[in-house]
Order: C-alpha cells, then sequence, then structure tokens
C-alpha cells in the first residue's frame, strides 16, 4: 500500500516535471523568438527607421534619374559627330588631310611652262575637281608654280618636270568633258606643242596625299 | 538488507524530483517576463512583415542607386573626354577655317590694281582683247602673290579659297562664281617688302608688264600697313572626296 501510493506520487511528480520541461522549452523559443525582432516598441524604431531611409533612397534616385536624363537629352554625340565631319571638310579642301574618291588620271608630256599648269590647275578646279595632286604632291589653293632659271618647273618649292600625272577627284565625266571639249585648254595647248602627249583615265578610286606645307600665319590677323 | 537499500534509493529518487523540479519552476518563473503579455503573437509578426518588406525594398532601391551612379558616372568620363574633345576639334577647326579663307583677315600686305587700257585708238592691225584684263593676267597675279608667301588674297571682294577657278564669260571675269568688272584690286596680306620685290621682279608677270609698255593696261601696286579680305561666302562642295583612304 505504501509502495504503491510513492509510486502514484512519483507518477505525477514525474508528469509535473515533464510539464515543466514543455514549458520551460517553450519559453526558450520564444524567448529567442523575440530577441530577433525585438519588442514591439523596438520594431517600431526599426520601422520608422526603415521608412525614412528609403524616403530618402527614392529622393536619391529621382535626383539621380533626372541628372541622367539630363544627360542623355543633351546628346553630346552628335555634335562631336557634325564637327569632325566639319573639320574633315575643310581639310580635304585645305589639303591638309589624305583624300580618297573617284577621279580621273591625267598624264600630259611636253614642253609645257608654269602659265600652262597654272591653267589646266584653275580649269581642272573650274570642273569641280574636290583634290588634286601632280606628280605625286597635293596642290592646295595657295601651290604656287613657277619656273627658276634652268627651266624647271618649281611646285611648291619642289622641282618638277615632263611627264606631269594629275591625279583628280571629282566627276569623272566633268573632269574630262572639260579638258578634251573642242577649242578646251587640251585642244590649246596640242596646237601650242607638236610634241604634247595627253592621256586621260578614269578610276574608281584615286588616293591622294596629305600637302607637306602646311601654312604659317606671321601677318594676318583673323578676325573671331 | 532489501528492505534499506529499496529504502535509501526512494529517498534519493524523491530529492532528485525534487531538485529537478525546484530548479525548472525557478527557470520557468524567471524566464516568463521575456515573452510580454502586451504583445499578441499575431501583431508580433506583421511588424516582422512590414519591416522584411521594408528591408526587400530597401535592397532593391540600393540596387538600383548603385546602377543609376554607374551610367551617370560613365555619362560623366564619356562627357568629360568629349569637352576635352570638342576643345580641341573648336581649336582645329579655327586653325582650319582660317587657312579656308572663311574668316575675315587684316594685316600688312600689298594692293594691286589692274585694270583695261585707256587708250581710245586701237591702232590698225591690233588684236583689240590685248587691250582688256583677262582671267589669266588675274590667275598669273594671284599665282605669284602666293610665290612670295602670301597668307591671304582677294580679288575686289571675293576671297580666293579652296573652290575658286578664275575664268571668263566673253570678256566677263569670274571669280567665285561671281561676276567682277575691272578695276580689279587684288589685295594681298604678307610680309609688304616681298610681296613687292616678286611683283617688281622683271621675270615675273611677263606677259601683264609687256601689255603696260605696249598697250596702255594699267598694273599699279603699293604696300599697305593693314590690308582687308572678306570671308569666302560662298559653299565648298564635296560629293566626291572622302577623308582618309
Amino acid at each position: 500500500m505504501n509502495r504503491h501510493v510513492s509510486q502514484l506520487t512519483l507518477t505525477i511528480v514525474t508528469f509535473l516535471l515533464g510539464i515543466l520541461m514543455m514549458a520551460q522549452f517553450h519559453t526558450h523559443r520564444l524567448a529567442s523568438k523575440a530577441r530577433a525582432s525585438g519588442s514591439s516598441a523596438d520594431q517600431s524604431i526599426i520601422l520608422g527607421s526603415l521608412i525614412e531611409a528609403n524616403t530618402n533612397l527614392r529622393a536619391e534616385i529621382d535626383s539621380l534619374e533626372s541628372q541622367l536624363s539630363e544627360y542623355q537629352s543633351q546628346g553630346s554625340g552628335g555634335l562631336l559627330e557634325t564637327l569632325v565631319d566639319e573639320l574633315n571638310r575643310i581639310k580635304i579642301v585645305n589639303g591638309l588631310i589624305e583624300v580618297s574618291g573617284p577621279g580621273i588620271e591625267l598624264d600630259i608630256s611636253g614642253p609645257l611652262n608654269a602659265l600652262n599648269l597654272q591653267d589646266l590647275v584653275n580649269e581642272l578646279r573650274n570642273a569641280g575637281a574636290e583634290a588634286i595632286a601632280l606628280n605625286g604632291e597635293r596642290l592646295v589653293f595657295w601651290s604656287a608654280i613657277a619656273a627658276d632659271d634652268e627651266g624647271w618647273l618649281i611646285v611648291d618649292g619642289v622641282r618638277t618636270a615632263s611627264p606631269y600625272k594629275f591625279q583628280v577627284i571629282g566627276d569623272t565625266e566633268t573632269l574630262e568633258a572639260a579638258l578634251l571639249r573642242s577649242g578646251g585648254l587640251i585642244a590649246v595647248l596640242e596646237h601650242s606643242y607638236d610634241t604634247l602627249q595627253v592621256n586621260i583615265n578614269h578610276s574608281a578610286k584615286l588616293v591622294l596625299p596629305v600637302y607637306r606645307h602646311p601654312p604659317e600665319f606671321q601677318y594676318a590677323l583673323f578676325k573671331k | 538488507m532489501q528492505a534499506k537499500l529499496s529504502n535509501r534509493n526512494r529517498v534519493l529518487s524523491w530529492l532528485l524530483v525534487a531538485l529537478a523540479f525546484g530548479l525548472l519552476l525557478s527557470l520557468q518563473l524567471n524566464s516568463s517576463p521575456i515573452s510580454p503579455a502586451t504583445t499578441s503573437p499575431a501583431g508580433h509578426s506583421r511588424a516582422e512583415e512590414a519591416i522584411r518588406r521594408l528591408e526587400d525594398e530597401q535592397m532593391a532601391l540600393k540596387e538600383r542607386i548603385g546602377q543609376l551612379r554607374q551610367a551617370l558616372a560613365d555619362y560623366q568620363q564619356r562627357t568629360a573626354s568629349t569637352t576635352e574633345l570638342l576643345e580641341e576639334i573648336d581649336t582645329q577647326l579655327n586653325y582650319h577655317r582660317a587657312i579656308a579663307g572663311l574668316v575675315a583677315a587684316q594685316g600688312p600686305g600689298l594692293e594691286i590694281t589692274l585694270d583695261d587700257s585707256r587708250q581710245q585708238k586701237i591702232p590698225a592691225g591690233d588684236d583689240p582683247s590685248d587691250y582688256i584684263v583677262h582671267e589669266y593676267d588675274l590667275r598669273d597675279v594671284i599665282n605669284l602673290l602666293w610665290l612670295a608667301g602670301a597668307e591671304g588674297i582677294a580679288i575686289n571682294e571675293e576671297r580666293v579659297v579652296g573652290a575658286t577657278s578664275i575664268y571668263c564669260v566673253g570678256s566677263t571675269v569670274m571669280v567665285n562664281d561671281t561676276r567682277l568688272s575691272p578695276p580689279y584690286i587684288v589685295r594681298g596680306i604678307g610680309n609688304p617688302d616681298t610681296l613687292e620685290s616678286f611683283v617688281r621682279n622683271p621675270s615675273y608677270l611677263i606677259e601683264v608688264k609687256e601689255k603696260v609698255q605696249h598697250k596702255g593696261l594699267i598694273f599699279q601696286f603699293h604696300r599697305s600697313p593693314s590690308v582687308e579680305l572678306p570671308a569666302y561666302q560662298g559653299s565648298f562642295a564635296l560629293k566626291y572626296a572622302r577623308p582618309g583612304q
């Protein structure tokens, strides 16, 4: 009897012990969970600071986006391209850049004088020549053609002589027609010089070198 | 002996159970305030969810800011190099425009006047065309000024440029496709002494000087401390030429 009572008591006590252990375990879990997100007071502080931080971040994004769209609307790339095109165009006119294009090669040999060559160059320009080279040297509009005392022709300070090879970029038909028209310059020159030999070839692509003496200005002042 | 042992065992068991009970009870009593009665479990998880949402949003916002800053930095770098390039191109453009005659110029130089002969009676057998200024006379003068180192030339109000051809239609001289009429004033900027000595040199402008001597063609020149050249107003039509190969 005594033994039964004590066994029963032990069972009850053990049962209670079990419940207590369960309760303790549960409390422990809740406690660790609560530690992670803090108390409700902490949570509202965290919420408040997050909301404020995100508002600031959104304002930063707005500012960055408006800066970016400003850059995009400027489109400075297009302006650059236009200016480079314009610069290249003027450089071609000035002979200060290598140039290529279709045109004619005029081979002419004979006892031509400086005036004849000046006239030829002028005739080519008149027929729309966009770039001219004579015996491998680019001609520019300030190129001077003269004769020296020994009968050589001097083009931009460099001696040259017959045969002359003109390479001319422009409209091939117009250039050839201008040279060969009846009463035109070649006809006049052929009339003057029996030994004159003229040959004109069309070329789909000529490449003319850059002019080798870029000008320096000592006297001219340019207006802005 | 058996009863003695069982009796001691029982006491020991009770002692252990009581000890464990007391320990757990005190732990439970201690830990219970951690779980506040004021917060319901549901409210707790709603707040947590909001925090998590805001944290997710914050991460996305920060990522967007990172992207925007990168894009902006790229633009700024490109613009900086573009600005440098633009300045460089602007400098080059000014230089090449000046060479090309697209800018009005001023400086010391020489002013040459060419005009038709004033001779009223042309002797029989003479060619009347020898008494007027021809386009090739002008070409010879201009070629000579370039040879003498001229830095810029104009005929009347037409600047001599890359597109310039000097030709005639009938007896009318055309420069830059513009009709000019005599007197022709050719102005060149350069060293006035050099320009004048070239013009005076008997080896040059031989035909012009002959006509001056025999036909009364007018050819005068004077040095000037300030010659003004207008800017070229026409076009440079380039339809075939391309830069480079």
